[in-house]
């Protein structure tokens, strides 16, 4: 058994550091970006100018129609479409950004629900007192208002990070070689489902736990302010 | 001076405010006295656009907005620049330490450099008598500590006015001496100041001018003397109303 598992694991290891984690890492990056868009344009009311309300009322439209979409229809089937579907239309996607496409996307609808949530927790009287104190909607956002929602939203975007690495491996569905589809091949040559799973399934948990300590370190910084949780 | 003309606002078809004029002069203390749900927030609220009534207009020397009409962010700016407001729950960003909580808006609104935005803010913090606590959060501090604290904020951008709503309503009798304390010696100051408060005893203090309100109306507008001397019934019943101690109104 040690035998088998010290061989298979360089080949999992480097499908690791070489498609799970950079797939997670980026698609999360991604995801945060479009989420924290999409959260704002939710979230702000529509400006009294005419020549902007217009805009971002399409804007608003557009948001909720994305938000919409990757959270009415499965993660695989989105891959797939982006994956085996897309190259009908003319559009041929390298296997490995059209993962970071789907998981990005995907991740970004999910995020910037968790991102409103936190932005409409942070009471309207902190806006009042910065509106008072002559702060522009942008500064408030800046300095007082996305700073508490962070607070807010730390714990429920790492239940969506945590999520995402596992998801990676459903990419091994559309020919990338992440962890998972290399167990699946070791399987295939050595006959040790049981073992190779588990060792694959114990892979992941390690990389999940990792960002568990990164959560609660990241928890315990921006707490610092709170009563009764001095660090 | 600041003065609101025909002040109209209603939420949801009530009407909370009734064609309300009144004048606020600088250098004075106007208290806003009335029964809860009278409208005097929202009166006060209006002076800082953080309630846009439906029509009337505020005024100022040589500056005046129209509320029925859009006002435009360089107006809103320039408006707010005037008035500093001070709430009843104090609101300090919690994410700042008590020091940034007083130099971020200078510094970030008025362009102040560092050194000066904070020179000027441990003053304000040591003529509240609070030296010290520059590095502490807002939740480690008392209501108390914290409304005075919220007054060095609005102190810190130079208000010509500042606008108290119901400042020691959230604090008990032992932390609403000390921030009276400091709203008595800014009145003595000659800081212009428009004040809601229920604390009968620190309006007839403090005030120069009382204006009272009942269901959105305004019922008086004048000197504070006359107001406990020659209280009208309704002004009669309402102070009775509001000390438990019969003899108050006699002192």
């Amino acid at each position: 058994m040690w035998n088998t598992i010290i061989t298979s694991l360089p080949e999992l290891l480097s499908a690791m550091i070489q498609y799970t984690i950079p797939l997670a890492l980026l698609s999360f990056l991604f995801g945060l970006i479009l989420a924290v868009l999409t959260a704002l344009i939710k979230f702000i009311k529509p400006s009294e100018n005419k020549a902007l309300k217009y805009p971002w009322l399409v804007l608003r439209a557009i948001a909720s129609f994305y938000v919409w979409l990757f959270r009415s229809t499965p993660l695989l089937v989105q891959l797939f479409i982006i994956f085996f579907g897309l190259p009908n239309a003319g559009i041929q996607l390298d296997p490995f950004i059209a993962a970071t496409i789907g998981f990005s996307l995907n991740t970004g609808a999910y995020a910037s629900e968790t991102i409103r949530s936190a932005l409409m927790s942070v009471p309207q009287d902190q806006w009042d007192a910065a509106y008072t104190l002559n702060f522009s909607t942008t500064q408030t956002l800046n300095k007082i208002i996305l700073p508490q929602a962070i607070r807010i939203a730390l714990p429920p975007l790492s239940n969506s990070f945590i999520g995402l690495v596992k998801d990676t491996s459903l990419a091994s569905s559309i020919t990338i070689l992440e962890m998972f589809q290399v167990s699946q091949q070791m399987t295939a040559k050595n006959f040790e489902p049981l073992l190779m799973y588990s060792l694959v399934a114990a892979l992941y948990a390690i990389i999940c736990s990792i960002l568990t300590l990164l959560q609660h370190y990241l928890e315990k910084r921006t707490n610092k302010y709170v009563k009764g949780s001095a660090a | 001076m600041i003065s609101l003309k025909h002040i109209n606002k209603s939420y949801e078809g009530k009407t909370v405010l009734n064609d309300i004029s009144v004048d606020f002069p600088a250098g004075k203390t106007t208290v806003i006295l009335g029964p809860s749900g009278s409208g005097k927030s929202t009166l006060l609220r209006s002076i800082d656009l953080l309630v846009r009534p439906e029509s009337g207009s505020v005024e100022f020397p040589n500056l005046t907005y129209d509320y029925s009409k859009p006002i435009s962010k360089k107006d809103s700016f320039s408006l707010r620049q005037k008035t500093s407001m001070v709430f009843q729950n104090w609101n300090l960003f919690p994410n700042l330490t008590v020091l940034k909580n007083i130099t971020t808006a200078p510094m970030t609104v008025l362009g102040q450099s560092k050194a000066e935005a904070e020179k000027h803010a441990k003053e304000l913090i040591k003529r509240v008598g609070l030296a010290g606590l520059e590095e502490r959060y807002p939740s480690q501090l008392s209501g108390g500590q914290q409304q005075r604290i919220s007054i060095c904020r609005a102190l810190a951008m130079n208000p010509e006015y500042i606008l108290l709503d119901e400042p020691t309503s959230a604090l008990d009798p032992e932390l609403e001496t000390q921030v009276l304390r400091i709203l008595e010696e800014l009145c003595k100051q000659g800081q212009s100041m428009v004040i809601v408060t229920h604390n009968m005893d620190f309006a007839r203090l403090v005030s120069d001018k009382i204006v009272f309100i009942e269901d959105g109306t305004k019922v008086y507008d004048g000197d504070t003397k006359d107001f406990f001397e020659n209280p009208t019934p309704r002004i009669k019943d309402f102070l009775s109303g509001i000390s438990i101690d019969p003899t108050v109104e006699e002192k």
